[in-house]
């Protein structure tokens, strides 16, 4: 690995035996944090989902973290997500294929427990608009729509045929999701679309085809949505880049209604979308992107190189036109890379920004701490 | 329920070079619609040479029942949608005209043009692979790929290599060497005894024998009507089944044959090649119809298989059996798919003692080589033969539920070749 200068301060909190896999701040309190984490770097054995408070520290240091419940799983969490609509609640995936609904006010056992996915679940997405419905995925390539009083996942879209590792809500469609599939595709999907049921096919489920696919390269491990930008999603694969995404000419075609033709493939009724910006320098594959809840430019990626960045997807060696002049040359886009943080000491998978705090930052690695830290 | 080294297995991927580039089976089993697709395929039965029921049958009479036999699988197309007919043959006199005119009168319209490609052995993988990057570099969207050999016509001359080449190079020289020679060289060089290729030749007639009788092979073959001389007449025979299976042979009785190429033999041994343990002389043709994905779809027609990528690789002439050692792991390589991954590999048995080594070498399980026998037991018309291991491959993919096969052979003066096919039966 190359040298690199040490990174800012951060803030620390221990989980000894469990490896944090993903983050989710609560949108109701600002002093709330919630780690999903596996014991075994998630192999194998046991989970645990810890409700961290976050305590502010005077004159402007960094908030204090601090465990303040556990509950504890049959299998590894890969991902959290906090309900929308009650908040003491938050859903979690499991390595078992199970997702549990969890109240912060009880203890030890979880509210709710579906039991659908025949592999691992490796995330949990609440929807912001539509706030009592949130989706699953899985390496068993499926991707679910659930509510959490229904004993059963409203849909199953079938339409990946390898992992999905990640699933997110548009945060501007209420029907709209992208998903992150190990075939090197982002896709697009839309609750709204309905393929023409044909004599072979008369149970077509909802949006069960894409609406857009998009290639990105590699294994696609995570994507997220822009908050401000509609239809601009950021990709993190294997191929170590951070890849962001116009997809607004895809939105035309979605909701309405528009029918594939019979017998037309997957993709079919939009374009592939343009990629606006590739921001590189990680050594190893990008595991989690998120965009910032504050800014439309600046996005989070964590990744197998044990580092955390922050980029500005708008400077302009982000651009396309900057990188095919720079290509072959070794690293990249300094310029785009705002802030570095290298205190995690292995692979770094998950990470999520403050709703409340402009800047704030939560990372999760496999060397089983959670860092707070500023971008 | 995945176990942990799935879980750890499925990680390391993402830190595997091969999959930064899009390489690896979740990528190369994506479904797109430029994807090069095949949408029909089948075999003649495979005939011996000069004794067969296939030795009368005049060999444009041949490729135009084997074109027929294939147009036959999708009455459904439109042969005018067909925009190049590629046609793999070795040795066979005037091929190109007699592939033209086979493609005509099979009702190919004259606005698709015809080739004959020659690469040895690989010659019907070769066909498949300049239709099907024909059809990736958008110059046609739909091609008609074929493999015919007809040996009991072919002519006995051999070549004979010029001083001048010979004196510039000794590999030069050994491209004049006949195939059972380099086979010689391959049992001596490699240490495979005359024992093992017995054994592997008689599992190749029992793996034969058994699909045979359980119909496995039905699927695979288009009847074809065979002439049939005798004196000045001819009449016709309409053939189903292939001939050339030995269907109670054994290694004992293999063991008795005389060595067919004892020159060859080195100071002091024993020559291992035999007619038994080698690949037979045959009669017969293969063929398939490719198109992209988009095609298909619109002409809803069945889709059979996904075809990837092909790699050549050149080596030795003079151990040129080994060329599957090499175009394999060149393949594989290419592609990012990894050897665990593929569910059969078809590999030309054109003699016992490459077909020995090139399993062990790439440490293949007997439950993923040649499942339903290969060429010591079905025969090897030299330009048809890789298109029929697609034909059996596929057809071996779809009665198991297999998903990846990849096909290999070696090529005489020293070249080997590789392809891969994802199922979608």
């Amino acid at each position: 690995m190359q040298r690199r200068p040490p990174s800012g301060p951060h803030s620390r909190l221990d989980t000894p035996g469990f490896a944090g896999h993903n983050v989710a701040w609560s949108p109701f309190y600002p002093d709330r944090l919630a780690v999903a984490a596996a014991a075994n770097y998630g192999l194998v054995g046991n989970g645990r989902l810890h409700l961290v408070g976050v305590q502010d520290a005077p004159g402007g240091a960094l908030p204090q973290l601090g465990v303040q419940k556990v509950f504890d799983t049959q299998d590894g969490l890969y991902d959290v997500a906090w309900s929308e609509i009650n908040e003491n609640q938050l859903a979690t995936a499991s390595g078992d294929g199970s997702i549990k609904l969890w109240d912060a006010t009880l203890n030890d056992y979880p509210i709710r427990n579906w039991h659908e996915h025949t592999r691992e679940v490796f995330s949990v997405d609440w929807n912001n608009i539509k706030k009592d419905i949130f989706l699953s995925s899985s390496w068993d390539a499926s991707v679910k729509v659930w509510h959490p009083d229904q004993p059963r996942s409203l849909t199953t879209m079938t339409a990946h045929t390898a992992c999905v590792y990640a699933a997110i809500w548009s945060p501007h469609s209420p029907d709209v999701l992208a998903t992150a599939c190990g075939d090197g595709h982002a896709r697009l999907f839309d609750l709204r679309a309905n393929p023409a049921p044909t004599a072979g096919n008369p149970g077509a489920v909802a949006g069960a085809q894409p609406i857009a696919t998009v290639p990105v390269g590699g294994e696609v491990l995570t994507l997220d949505w822009n908050k401000y930008r509609t239809f601009n999603l950021a990709t993190g694969s294997t191929d170590k880049a951070v890849k962001v995404w116009d997809l607004r000419s895809v939105s035309s075609s979605a909701g309405s209604m528009a029918r594939p033709p019979p017998g037309a493939p997957a993709g079919a009724g939009g374009g592939l979308g343009q990629v606006t910006a590739i921001c590189t320098g990680h050594e190893y594959a990008v595991r989690k992107v998120a965009f910032s809840p504050h800014s439309p430019s600046l996005l989070a990626s964590a990744s197998y190189d044990m580092t955390a960045r922050v980029w500005d997807v708008d400077h302009p060696s982000a651009s396309l036109a900057s990188v095919a002049s720079r290509l072959g040359q070794a690293g990249g886009g300094p310029g785009a890379m705002r802030s570095l943080h290298d205190g995690h000491t292995e692979f770094v998978v998950g990470l999520g920004w403050s709703l409340f705090q402009e800047g704030l930052v939560a990372s999760t690695a496999w060397d089983m701490s959670v860092h707070l830290w500023r971008a | 329920m995945t176990t942990p080294t799935q879980r750890i297995t499925q990680l390391a991927s993402h830190l595997d070079p091969r999959t930064w580039s899009g390489k690896g089976l979740a990528a190369v089993s994506t479904k797109n619609d430029s994807d090069v697709v095949v949408v029909a395929l089948g075999r003649t039965p495979q005939c011996k040479a000069g004794k067969g029921g296939l030795k009368d049958t005049p060999f444009d009479v041949l490729v135009h029942q084997t074109l027929k036999g294939v147009l036959g699988r999708v009455p459904q197309l439109d042969p005018a949608l067909i925009q190049d007919v590629v046609v793999g043959n070795v040795r066979n006199e005037n091929a190109a005209y007699y592939v033209r005119a086979a493609a005509l009168a099979a009702g190919i319209p004259r606005e698709c043009p015809s080739l004959v490609v020659n690469r040895f052995c690989s010659s019907g993988l070769m066909a498949i692979r300049t239709v099907a990057n024909q059809i990736q570099s958008g110059e046609i969207s739909c091609g008609l790929a074929a493999g015919v050999e007809h040996m009991s016509s072919h002519a006995k001359s051999a070549p004979h290599i010029h001083d001048d080449l010979a004196k510039a190079s000794q590999e030069a020289k050994d491209c004049e060497l006949p195939m059972g020679a380099t086979s010689e060289f391959v049992s001596q060089d490699f240490n495979v005894s005359r024992a093992d290729q017995d054994a592997y030749a008689a599992r190749s007639h029992q793996r034969a024998s058994a699909a045979q009788k359980a119909g496995y092979f039905d699927e695979e073959i288009f009847p074809v009507q065979a002439h049939v001389k005798e004196g000045d007449a001819t009449s016709y025979k309409v053939l189903t089944q292939d001939d050339g299976i030995r269907h109670d042979t054994t290694a004992e009785k293999l063991a008795k044959i005389r060595p067919a190429f004892p020159e060859y033999a080195k100071e002091g041994g024993e020559a291992a090649t035999t007619g038994g343990n080698a690949s037979q002389l045959t009669d017969g043709g293969a063929a398939m119809i490719l198109m992209t994905r988009r095609m298909a779809n619109e002409l809803q027609l069945p889709i059979v298989a996904k075809y990837v990528a092909t790699a050549v690789a050149g080596l030795a002439p003079r151990i040129m059996g080994i060329g599957p050692s090499i175009a394999i792991p060149k393949l594989l390589d290419l592609t990012g798919v990894k050897k665990e991954e593929v569910d059969e590999f078809v590999v030309n048995e054109a003699f016992s003692s490459m077909a020995v080594y090139v399993q062990r070498q790439l440490g293949i399980p007997d439950e993923k080589y040649n499942t339903t026998g290969g060429s010591c037991a079905l025969g090897h018309p030299l330009g048809a033969t890789a298109l029929r291991l697609v034909v059996q491959g596929l057809n071996n993919m779809k009665r198991t539920g297999g998903k990846v096969v990849v096909i290999s052979m070696c090529v005489g003066t020293g070249q080997g070749a590789a392809g891969l096919f994802i199922s979608e039966q």
